[in-house]
């Protein structure tokens, strides 16, 4: 069930070398906090971020590998390498957010960037992932270093309840996961998802009931990392709570990492039984969809709008899985990968007007256009991307779900609610969305002082919002990459 | 040549980038290269229309480059004669706008910023060949509205009791409702016929029971921003609340954006829809010229009379285009372009006197034009060519789509075409008041601070747009000649009526003149 280099141990030390290179920066971090402690706190964060941006670098000369590797867990196909970049791409930024964060956190700062770093580990293993065990065991690194990260300013309540919420609730989601793990397993035999798929397909038949509920219990969790509907009600409350950067890294990592599981799963492992989530998550997607955007309507704080927008998002996204067919797989891959700026460009933004008002309320953010100008577009751009507004590239990834909604509307009527639903959530959307713009352009600050932005701030914002236009106007790049990483699981 | 008409649609938008470098205290460096941008525009747009081949219906000066060959579209430009005719009206009132953006002191980068991006994105979707593309610059266009009402509009408080932040916030609500509308239709065309390209789309690709469904999407989507009854309440609220210039180019330009997608892709790509649907479209309209006149009779703010009134205009737009025959088609093409040029005119000229009296509600204006000669001469001028008096582009265009509505044939179109025709009386009603009471009558001593415009500056939007309603207006084949060749090659030919019975309409024009 191996490829032949699954026996050569130099290829998979090849394949991880990413993980590696993370962990072992990530133990370097520790060391020099216990034996150089450095007045500094951005210093390592900077290099941290610098170190990371030249692993993205890197990880473009690495080279997809064909079949699987460590006994068949793991892959190192185009897909993994699109979503490790992807992760790379996030964790930099974040870094960045964390740097300029750190003079607002009191203790253990090297210990943050670290805990980002293992965090990303995870990550970059859920990419790769090819079997039910490694599953848990990535998703739990990942979950578990949130569980601490969130709870980050443990002198503040709001930060404590986030920690705790998030505990509670990914604890039992973890639990249902490993739970359905366990009926898989039990009802076929094989937790590698090669395997699993043609069991299921030799099958023939429905597959037995409690494979059913295993599969089930396994979404459930997965659908918990997303923040899909029924088991979304943490995010808002984790994402207001929470350290900005560590919302931003949950809101771009964590739900691309939740996104990327539940495509391996459910394009290679359970493809044979599309006839049952398919539905399933036909009706999700609609439901996440409205709760998303019309929680986010009555929102004043800003951090707490993008927790029900991440909502909203998820269920954009969930219409391309639904979908089933290449367009969707491809058009969530384009749709992540333009999140990430769009939400990256969104929270650095937030961070640096916070450090000097202090308040997440998105009446803080009043008259931020003449304040800063270059805060005022950067925020005022994301939020329109978010909201799907040509020419930037959020614009572009809700058109390829939409489009790859209505390919499948041809086959199946059913489909064309759906992209009725996500044609009203556009629009409830960029109600929310200009409301922030208003409090930006047209509402006058209390304070009109100045807002003074650090450079690789600065740079961040510029690469993010070159991108958001870029990808806006320019596709191709981005739509190639996520075309090729979709061909791994051989749709039409 | 042919790559002249790309630099007419993307040099506003480079120019929108290049402001962008510019630092924020050099403001006039900005509009001069606002006025750069656009002017050059519209000299480009003047030479491609002088060498125009006006013998030929199809797309001319097509040239393109793939874009995004996964899916099979390019960024392709190219123009017919309704087209061709739009891009001047893009050209002429963008120019215009840019010259009486004058009167904005506040904040200028980020509004010509805007105002360029908006004219890129509108006449992109004039030009576009291509219905990805068609729908990146109509959603373009939509947006950089909600900033330039907000931050730099103005809404005086009246019986409305409503905010700019309220009425911008409605405008863009609406029209993006109706524009993902439209993007359910089009990717359900897209998704049957496999290309984006509009040339090809014409070879009727959609099954008769599909074009059903799809073509009310795209009517009411497009409908929403032409101001469709029931969905027009957003426009004269945000007429109002909008900075002349973005008025102008709302109600001028912007708005004929509905109605141009109803034309070049509702009717040609969904000819059976079209017809099952029309009956509906011309109660509508009906509705659009009698309810809004009606209502524009009781406004008191020359904005909101002439918001209602830009309403029922669009009336007689969609009573041409449900006639489904080439007279009537063809009139609502030329009604879009004489009803553009016109409502930026209005528009023009009551910003040019709302900047000094900041006040425009008309009871309380009274004998203005004996302090503003040209602008009351102006505005009179504009007002006859609104309500369709020979002479004027409007006549022409309004005759046609009567004409084209009476020959359908049909006693639904009769009746309608008669509620057209009785909505020209409620039209000069409302119009004549408002200019007779604020602009005649006894001169009111607190407008005696009034200045008129003097300067050629200052006179020369105003004089350009009167000047291209009275040549469109004794020269209506200047521009019917060619609509109505690429109008023909989509509207059936068994709903024409036949020429030999009656006069062509210019020719009917040219007997009245």
């Amino acid at each position: 069930m191996t490829g032949f280099i699954g026996n050569a141990w130099i290829w998979n030390l090849y394949a991880v070398q990413l993980e590696c290179l993370l962990a072992i920066w990530g133990i370097l971090i520790l060391l020099s906090d216990a034996f150089a402690p450095t007045s500094n706190r951005r210093t390592i964060g900077y290099m941290t971020a610098g170190f990371v941006a030249a692993a993205l670098l890197y990880s473009f000369f690495l080279v997809p590998l064909q079949g699987s590797l460590f006994n068949g867990m793991y892959r190192l196909d185009t897909f993994a390498l699109y979503f490790k970049r992807l992760f790379l791409l996030a964790l930099t930024m974040v870094l960045v957010m964390a740097a300029e964060f750190s003079p607002r956190i009191e203790s253990g700062v090297a210990e943050f960037y670290a805990l980002l770093m293992f965090c990303a580990v995870g990550m970059l293993l859920i990419a790769s992932v090819n079997d039910f065990i490694l599953l848990f065991v990535a998703l739990e690194l990942v979950t578990i270093t949130f569980y601490v990260l969130a709870s980050y300013l443990r002198r503040q309540i709001p930060s404590l309840e986030a920690g705790t919420k998030y505990l509670i609730l990914g604890a039992l989601s973890s639990g249902f996961t490993v739970y359905g793990i366990a009926y898989i397993f039990g009802t076929t035999g094989t937790t590698n998802f090669d395997t699993l798929s043609r069991h299921l397909s030799a099958l023939g038949a429905q597959p037995p009931l409690a494979f059913t509920f295993g599969m089930l219990l396994v979404l459930t969790g997965l659908g918990f990392k997303i923040a899909s509907v029924p088991f979304q009600i943490w995010a808002p409350d984790v994402y207001q709570g929470a350290p900005t950067p560590v919302t931003a890294f949950l809101a771009v990592g964590s739900k691309a990492a939740g996104f990327a599981l539940l495509l391996r799963v459910l394009f290679t492992g359970l493809m044979p039984v599309q006839y049952i989530w398919g539905p399933l998550l036909l009706v999700l997607a609609g439901a996440t969809l409205l709760y998303g955007n019309l929680g986010a309507i009555p929102q004043h704080n800003i951090k707490r709008l993008l927790g029900y927008s991440s909502i909203g998002h998820a269920g954009y996204m969930l219409m391309g899985i639904a979908a089933g067919n290449a367009l969707g797989v491809s058009a969530v891959l384009f749709y992540l990968g333009q999140y990430a700026f769009t939400n990256l460009c969104a929270f650095l933004a937030i961070i640096a007007v916070t450090a000097v008002t202090g308040s997440d309320e998105i009446a803080s953010f009043s008259g931020l256009g003449k304040r800063s100008p270059i805060l005022g577009l950067a925020l005022f751009l994301s939020m329109m991307s978010l909201a799907g507004v040509p020419p930037l590239s959020g614009f572009f990834g809700k058109f390829q779900l939409f489009a790859a909604v209505i390919r499948r509307a041809q086959t199946d009527g059913h489909y064309y609610v759906l992209a009725v639903i996500g044609a009203v959530a556009v629009v409830i959307s960029l109600y929310f969305y200009l409301g922030v713009g208003r409090a930006i352009y047209m509402q006058e600050a209390e304070d009109p002082s100045p807002i003074p932005v650090s450079k690789p701030m600065r740079l961040a914002l510029y690469v993010c919002m070159v991108a958001m236009i870029g990808l806006g106007i320019y596709q191709l790049p981005l739509v190639n990459a996520s075309i090729m990483a979709a061909k791994v699981f051989g749709l039409h | 040549m042919d790559i002249l008409l790309g630099i007419a649609v993307l040099l506003p938008l480079a120019a929108a980038f290049l402001a962008f470098l510019f630092p924020a205290n050099k403001p006039k460096a900005i509009r001069a290269l606002a006025m750069f941008a656009t002017g050059v525009s519209l000299l480009i747009t003047l030479v491609l229309f002088a060498n125009f081949n006006r013998h030929e219906s199809g797309y001319q000066f097509v040239h393109g480059i793939s874009w995004l060959p996964t899916y099979g579209c390019s960024l392709k430009f190219g123009v017919d004669g309704i087209s061709m005719t739009l891009l001047l009206l893009v050209g002429f009132v963008s120019f215009c706008g840019a010259f009486v953006s004058s009167e904005i002191h506040e904040r200028e980068k980020e509004y010509y910023i805007l105002f360029l991006a908006l004219t890129s994105g509108i006449s992109g979707t004039f030009c576009t060949l291509d219905l990805f593309f068609f729908y990146f610059f109509y959603e373009m266009a939509v947006i950089p509205m909600y900033l330039l009402i907000g931050v730099w509009g103005s809404l005086p408080p009246g019986k409305h009791g409503r905010t700019k932040e309220y009425a911008t916030m409605k405008l863009t609500l609406y029209l993006t409702a109706g524009a993902v509308l439209a993007l359910i239709g089009l990717l359900a065309i897209y998704s049957i016929s496999g290309t984006t390209d509009i040339e090809k789309l014409q070879h009727n690709w959609v099954a008769t029971n599909t074009q059903m469904w799809v073509f009310p999407c795209l009517l009411f989507g497009f409908g929403f921003l032409a101001s469709m009854w029931p969905f027009h309440t957003w426009s004269p609220l945000g007429y109002a609340a909008a900075p002349t210039a973005a008025s102008m180019m709302h109600a001028g330009v912007l708005k004929k954006l509905g109605a141009y997608g109803i034309i070049r892709l509702a009717l040609p790509l969904l000819p059976q829809g079209a017809r099952h649907w029309a009956n509906l479209l011309a109660i509508l309209a009906c509705f659009n010229i009698l309810y809004a006149g009606w209502v524009a009779l009781t406004q008191k703010d020359w904005k909101f009379v002439i918001g209602y009134s830009s309403v029922s205009h669009m009336g007689y737009i969609f009573l041409g285009i449900a006639a489904l025959n080439v007279v009537g088609v063809s009139g609502a093409v030329l009604l879009m372009f004489a009803h553009g040029i016109m409502a930026a005119l209005t528009f023009g000229l009551i910003g040019f006197f709302y900047h000094q009296t900041h006040n425009r509600f008309v009871p309380d204006l009274s004998g203005l034009a004996r302090k503003i000669p040209f602008i009351g001469v102006c505005m009179v001028m504009a007002v006859m060519a609104s309500s369709g008096l020979p002479g004027f582009a409007n006549f022409v265009s309004e005759l046609m789509v009567f004409l084209g509505a009476w020959h359908q044939g049909s006693t639904l179109f009769r009746v309608a075409t008669i509620c057209a025709v009785w909505g020209i009386v409620v039209t000069a009603t409302y119009l004549l008041w408002a200019v007779r009471m604020s602009f005649f009558g006894p001169f009111d001593e607190k407008w005696s601070m009034l200045k008129d415009a003097v300067t050629f500056k200052q006179k020369f939007p105003y004089a350009l747009l009167l000047a291209v309603l009275l040549t469109v207006g004794f020269y209506p084949r200047l521009l019917t000649d060619i609509i109505k060749q690429s109008v023909a090659t989509f509207v059936p030919a068994d709903s024409e009526p036949s020429i030999a019975a009656t006069p062509s309409a210019p020719d009917l024009a040219k007997v009245q003149e």
